[in-house]
């Protein structure tokens, strides 16, 4: 049997509370008891949903950041990486997603950042290009290595990546979804280059949402579901429905309350809306009292046509139609006072002030209705303060407590709270419960029942899938920027259609 | 407008009375020293101008001839009257997290038309007063705009502006300074009331004025959080540009009534008056009384504070007879200083 190049073992990542030090005594891991092996010359492709922990485990094998416990070793070795720059020197080249490269400087500065070939303690730039060159050829392409980085395409910065990785002789390369802006040749320009890294005994590993080239390119694969090993198995038992099952399948032991009720007049219409130049238009509606879930992969532009929809963002074409108006072009301002809300999925910079008060946060999108004549009034400021604070069950000393010192639950209700007060006709909820305790969660799901059930339109933005169909009338997913399918409540919205419209 | 929201907050209470609500473990021992420190501390925060003032005074006037008397009192007050002024439009741009460092020019421009209106144009008074507003005005409707809509950062788009208006102020003077003004010009400032000059009553209403509108409105209140967190205000209704142009309008504003009160106070108009001494002198008053440069904390009492104390300052280095340069020196120094402490802090928090 072959030693492997990288053996992880239990490895075990804490929730970071906001001051900087673990949460042991909760149940929620971002990584809890995983192991992972590598072996020279495969290629490991890592899946799993949305926030599973695939890219905590790979940084924390990129040496991005250190593991809570568990074991490392490298070629046998046990090891700490100290920082990114350590795992390099150990082997280990992490090509980022977001490809990390300066744009103002050429291919052969980017290759050797850092770490230029001197000669009398001089920078010795020939000496450089040369070796740029001969890395670049070696992975058969004619790239110039005096080109600007600025100048490159997509594929041909991650060629750049690679190279880098190569000059540093890295026996491990871990890619991040490397596919995800690349076209069909250059995919398989990529491809061949791995199957190359493979043959010379590189272990790579693979994270992709992408079925059709896993199974392409993969030789092993690896679930990962809620930070916890589902399974590895070789790749010729990789079947997409029982994959998707091992993402996904979680028993649904909450149970999602449904007391509201669609009606017929829709609220929010988007015909032929085009968020960028090369994405497909979208038509979509939302009716009063109706929850419509929309559903996707990160990037797959449901924050984009949410903001879009809430004047935050500029698109490129198409009619937002609102309440029965046109509203292209209203800032957010505007919206507002029409009764539109938009709950972001960045709680701390677009959500809430953290440094202001709950009392303060509250009253920000409606504080009209707390003034008069331009004045505020303190009395009914916080009568609604308190109101709110007891019926979302924020758990804070008093109204005065800074938002910033509240729990992510507790912060989340202050903002759905926030938006309550301006008697929204429209919520627009993006990843209502991310990071929130179960207890939370399930008040919010309530919540957003009843919402529905006083006539609201909701549109809500969820990567949880068991969320989504569970308090969803309806649900529409989108893929690249454009809406492939809608589907209806019932016995055909499982999580493995969603998920196979997503991918 | 529909009421059901209202209503489904009102039902809201439902879904979490099931559950006892999770109550907060009980500090540590340790946790416990903390909390207290960091109640102290914010305690102290809040209040720092103040204890600089009173730390200042008590200093003074155990180490300093000739400081704790009424009519050096008088002196400080007279003396600070008309950067209290400004200081209130500085808190305002600071507190977006911009900054205005035209605002000495605006005085020395405002010092120089209002000097030729008065005497060479024969303008009564309070026309000449509301011109003057008016310029103030159109200079800072200028630099929010710049900074608001050409994206540039304010930093930059003031100081240009600034040497903008100085360059202007020294072309309309001709390189000459204007003397014996009209009596009814500088009665705008110079009227004793109570034993002091209006310019000072002139303060303290501006002060009021502004005060209320940081601290009990609509406007203060969106200013506050449009400087703390920008997008988050924004996309809470904020009308994100419109504040930021309407701070650099009254800042500006005040800097030309600043302008003219100087004017008054030494009875003649100049262009070279204020500049970037008194923009420096502003901004390190506002730090002083606690103002962040990065935005959202600012208010004005606190500022006025700031600025009682470093007039403080040179009333004591003018009381020792050392040189007046020491005194531009201890402000760069009390900025840094400001700075300093402030990353340290926010590095902790």
């Amino acid at each position: 049997m072959l030693e492997p190049l990288v053996s992880m073992r239990g490895i075990t990542k804490y929730i970071y509370g906001g001051d900087g030090r673990p949460l042991r005594n909760t149940d929620v891991k971002i990584l809890e008891g995983v192991d992972f092996d590598l072996f020279p010359g495969e290629v490991h492709v890592l899946v799993g949903e949305n926030g599973a922990g695939k890219s905590t485990l790979m940084r924390i094998l990129g040496g991005v950041i250190p593991p809570d416990r568990g074991e490392l070793k490298i070629a046998g070795a046990r090891v700490n990486l100290a920082d990114a720059r350590d795992a390099r020197e150990k082997g280990v080249a992490f090509i980022h997603q977001e490809l990390n490269l300066c744009a103002n400087l050429d291919v052969a500065h980017n290759i050797f950042l850092g770490r230029e070939p001197r000669r009398r303690g001089l920078k010795d730039a020939g000496e450089m290009y040369r070796r740029s060159a001969e890395l670049l050829k070696a992975l058969s392409t004619d790239l110039d290595p005096r080109l600007s980085v600025a100048r490159l395409s997509t594929a041909q910065q991650q060629l750049v990546e690679i190279a880098k990785a190569m000059s540093f002789r890295s026996r491990v390369v871990i890619m991040d979804e490397p596919t995800a802006s690349l076209t069909k040749r250059e995919i398989d320009v990529l491809f061949d280059l791995i199957r190359r890294m493979r043959s010379e005994g590189i272990g790579i590993v693979y994270i992709s949402h992408r079925f059709e080239e896993i199974l392409a390119i993969g030789d092993r694969f690896t679930v990962l579901r809620d930070g916890r090993l589902v399974g590895t198995q070789p790749i010729q038992s990789f079947e997409p429905n029982s994959v998707i099952w091992m993402m996904a399948g979680r028993s649904i032991d909450e149970m999602y309350p449904r007391t509201h009720a669609v009606e017929p007049e829709p609220v929010l219409e988007l015909r032929g809306l085009r968020l960028a130049t090369h994405t497909p238009p979208i038509d979509l509606v939302v009716r009063r009292g109706e929850v419509v879930g929309l559903g996707g992969l990160v990037g797959s532009g449901r924050t984009e046509l949410a903001k879009s929809v809430f004047g935050a963002r500029r698109f490129h074409s198409g009619d937002v139609r609102y309440l029965g108006r046109k509203t292209n072009g209203w800032s957010p301002a505007r919206l507002i006072r029409a009764g539109m809300a938009y709950l972001s999925e960045d709680r701390k910079t677009e959500g809430l002030i953290p440094p202001m008060s709950i009392r303060e946060n509250l009253s920000l999108a409606s504080l009209r209705s707390v003034a008069k004549l331009g004045f505020l009034s303190r009395p009914r400021e916080e009568r609604q303060a308190g109101r709110l604070i007891r019926q979302l069950n924020i758990v804070a000393r008093s109204s005065e407590q800074l938002v910033s010192t509240l729990s992510g639950g507790n912060q989340q209700k202050c903002v759905l709270g926030k938006w309550l007060c301006t008697a929204p006709r429209l919520l627009m909820l993006d990843e209502p419960t991310r990071g929130i305790d179960v207890g939370a969660k399930a008040q919010i799901h309530s919540l957003i029942d009843q919402i529905a059930g006083a006539g609201v339109a909701i549109l809500m933005i969820s990567s949880e899938l068991p969320e989504l169909i569970g308090i969803s009338d309806r649900v529409y997913v989108m893929r690249e920027g454009g809406v492939v399918a809608e589907l209806e409540a019932g016995p055909e919205l499982t999580q493995e259609r969603v998920v196979a419209c997503m991918v | 407008m529909s009421a059901p929201v209202t209503e489904v907050v009102r039902a809201g209470a439902a879904p979490g009375e099931g559950g006892a609500p999770p109550t907060r473990a009980p500090a540590a021992g340790k946790g416990r020293v903390w909390i207290a420190a960091g109640g102290l501390l914010k305690l102290v925060g809040r209040n720092v101008a103040l204890l600089i003032f009173l730390t200042l005074v008590i200093l003074a006037s155990l180490f300093v001839e000739n400081f704790a008397a009424l009519d050096n009192a008088e002196v400080i007050l007279k003396q600070s009257a008309i950067p209290a002024i400004a200081v209130i439009g500085m808190t305002l741009v600071l507190m977006t997290g911009g900054i205005d460092l035209s605002l000495g020019y605006v005085v020395g421009l405002a010092s120089i038309v209002s000097g030729i209106m008065a005497n060479t144009w024969l303008w009564p008074a309070p026309a000449v007063l509301a011109a003057i507003l008016v310029l103030g005005l159109a200079v800072g409707l200028c630099n929010g705009l710049i900074t608001q809509f050409m994206r540039v950062p304010a930093f930059i788009a003031t100081l240009g502006a600034g040497y903008v208006l100085y360059g202007l102020a020294q072309i309309v003077s001709q390189g000459s300074i204007i003397n014996r003004l009209p009596k009814g010009f500088l009665a705008i400032g110079r009227t004793p009331m109570f034993g002091l000059p209006s310019a000072v009553f002139l303060a303290l209403a501006v002060a009021v004025v502004f005060h209320v509108l940081i601290s009990r409105t609509i406007f203060g209140r969106q200013l506050k959080a449009f400087g703390f967190g920008a997008r988050a205000a924004v996309l809470s209704g904020v009308p994100g540009a419109r504040i930021n142009v309407s701070v650099y309008a009254l800042c500006s504003t005040l800097a030309a009534l600043c302008g003219l009160l100087f004017t008054v106070r030494v009875n003649a108009a100049q262009p070279n008056m204020g500049g970037g001494v008194f923009t420096f002198e502003v901004v390190t008053a506002a730090i002083v009384g606690g103002t962040s440069l990065f935005g959202g904390v600012g208010s004005v009492g606190n500022s006025i504070l700031g600025v009682l104390s470093i007039k403080i300052i040179e009333n004591c280095i003018n009381l020792l007879g050392v040189s007046y340069h020491l005194y531009l020196a201890v402000q760069g120094a009390i900025i840094l200083l400001a700075i300093i402490l402030g990353n340290l802090t926010n590095r902790r928090a």
